[in-house]
């Protein structure tokens, strides 16, 4: 009996010390990883401070900043020289057509008079060779995929693929069909993902000036210079 | 509607330092009643007289950072621009008496710097990059 006893403490105690609250997670995690270079409670979350906002401190460290941030004469004007070419880019993105199923509607209506593509820039041209964005609205499936890497390739660089929509993103509904691609990043190489299903015309604009933003991160001149 | 006589009232009205920020990130000569500002320094405006605005342009945002973007709006605001809420958060009783205890503070949207939401993911890679691996010349006779 004292046995049994003995064993249900046991099993107790097991239970117990699983059921607990978890302390300390970061002092066991540092133990086993290498050293953080700043520990993550000094870096804020928010900011409601204009003159250094989230968008700042989350630059904090990193390449980009480094890169944004120019350390002699060269590297200004090299960034300046960066940031017209990233204005003329930005100014006119003349996005590829590709419509492969119901995003294409939600594309086109980006294009029509309420989200009026046109007040960015932004104008569809059917040829790949004077477009620099691919759209890629809709399921792409295996048959399509050549395709759909050969209109990449014909495009001149520099050159932007967003992809539309989860069918285009990870295969979505036809994740597990097996004649669709599971995700177009698997054939081309994606800067922005837009989400939905399909996404409405107002994401795909977000999903647009996002882009606007990544290509006014672009800093090639300066890194250039710098190897 | 953009008017030379509207561009000169806006002008008298907000003055010509005014104007130029405007014409630099609004790219239209506006004006008209300041509604509040948000903790993140966003001014707010609404000028509800179809004759000087038009209508469904009747209410704005001056952002506060250089580096513009839609998500610099907070969720109290967002509601207030596009017509969600009538009244401002400055304004709306409801608003003021109701905020949830459990709401997170406003962040923007992080994309692109080391703040960028990264979802918890332990699968492996979708694709490795590719190692070329080639024989060496001369064949396996050599």
């Amino acid at each position: 009996m004292s046995l049994s006893h003995f064993h249900s403490a046991l099993a107790n105690a097991g239970r117990r010390a699983a059921l607990r609250p978890q302390v300390g997670v970061y002092a066991a995690r540092q133990l086993h990883s290498s050293q953080r270079a700043s520990s993550p409670s000094s870096i804020p979350t928010d900011s409601t401070n204009p003159a250094e906002p989230i968008t700042q401190i989350a630059k904090r460290g990193s390449n980009q900043l480094s890169l944004e941030t120019p350390s002699n004469k060269a590297e200004y004007v090299l960034s300046t020289l960066d940031k017209i070419a990233n204005w003329a880019r930005q100014g006119s993105m003349w996005p590829m057509t590709f419509g492969l199923a119901c995003c294409a509607v939600e594309m086109m209506h980006m294009a029509a008079a309420r989200y009026d593509q046109d007040r960015l820039g932004v104008v569809f041209r059917a040829s790949p060779r004077q477009s620099d964005i691919m759209i890629v609205a809709g399921t792409l499936t295996n048959k399509m995929a050549p395709a759909l890497r050969k209109v990449y390739d014909q495009m001149p660089e520099p050159r932007w693929v967003i992809s539309m929509g989860s069918c285009a993103n990870g295969g979505g509904y036809y994740h597990y069909s097996y004649s669709v691609v599971r995700g177009c990043d698997r054939i081309v190489p994606v800067d922005i993902y837009v989400p939905g299903c399909p996404p409405t015309a107002e994401a795909l604009l977000y999903g647009m000036l996002q882009l606007q933003r990544k290509m006014r991160r672009s800093r090639k001149g300066v890194l250039w210079y710098r190897k | 509607m953009v008017s030379l006589q509207r561009t000169i009232r806006s002008i008298r009205r907000v003055g010509l330092r005014e104007w130029w920020r405007q014409m630099q990130y609004i790219g239209d000569a506006k004006s008209g009643r300041f509604v509040g500002k948000d903790q993140f320094g966003n001014r707010y405006y609404e000028n509800l007289n179809p004759e000087e605005e038009v209508p469904g342009r009747h209410r704005w945002v001056d952002y506060a950072q250089h580096d513009y973007n839609a998500t610099q709006v907070p969720a109290e605001w967002h509601s207030w621009i596009h017509h969600i809420r009538k009244d401002a958060p400055t304004e709306d009783r409801v608003m003021q008496n109701l905020s949830p205890p459990w709401k997170a503070p406003w962040v923007e949207n992080l994309t692109g710097t080391r703040g960028a939401y990264r979802a918890y993911n332990t699968v492996r890679p979708k694709y490795e990059a590719w190692e070329p691996k080639s024989t060496p010349r001369g064949g396996p006779s050599a």
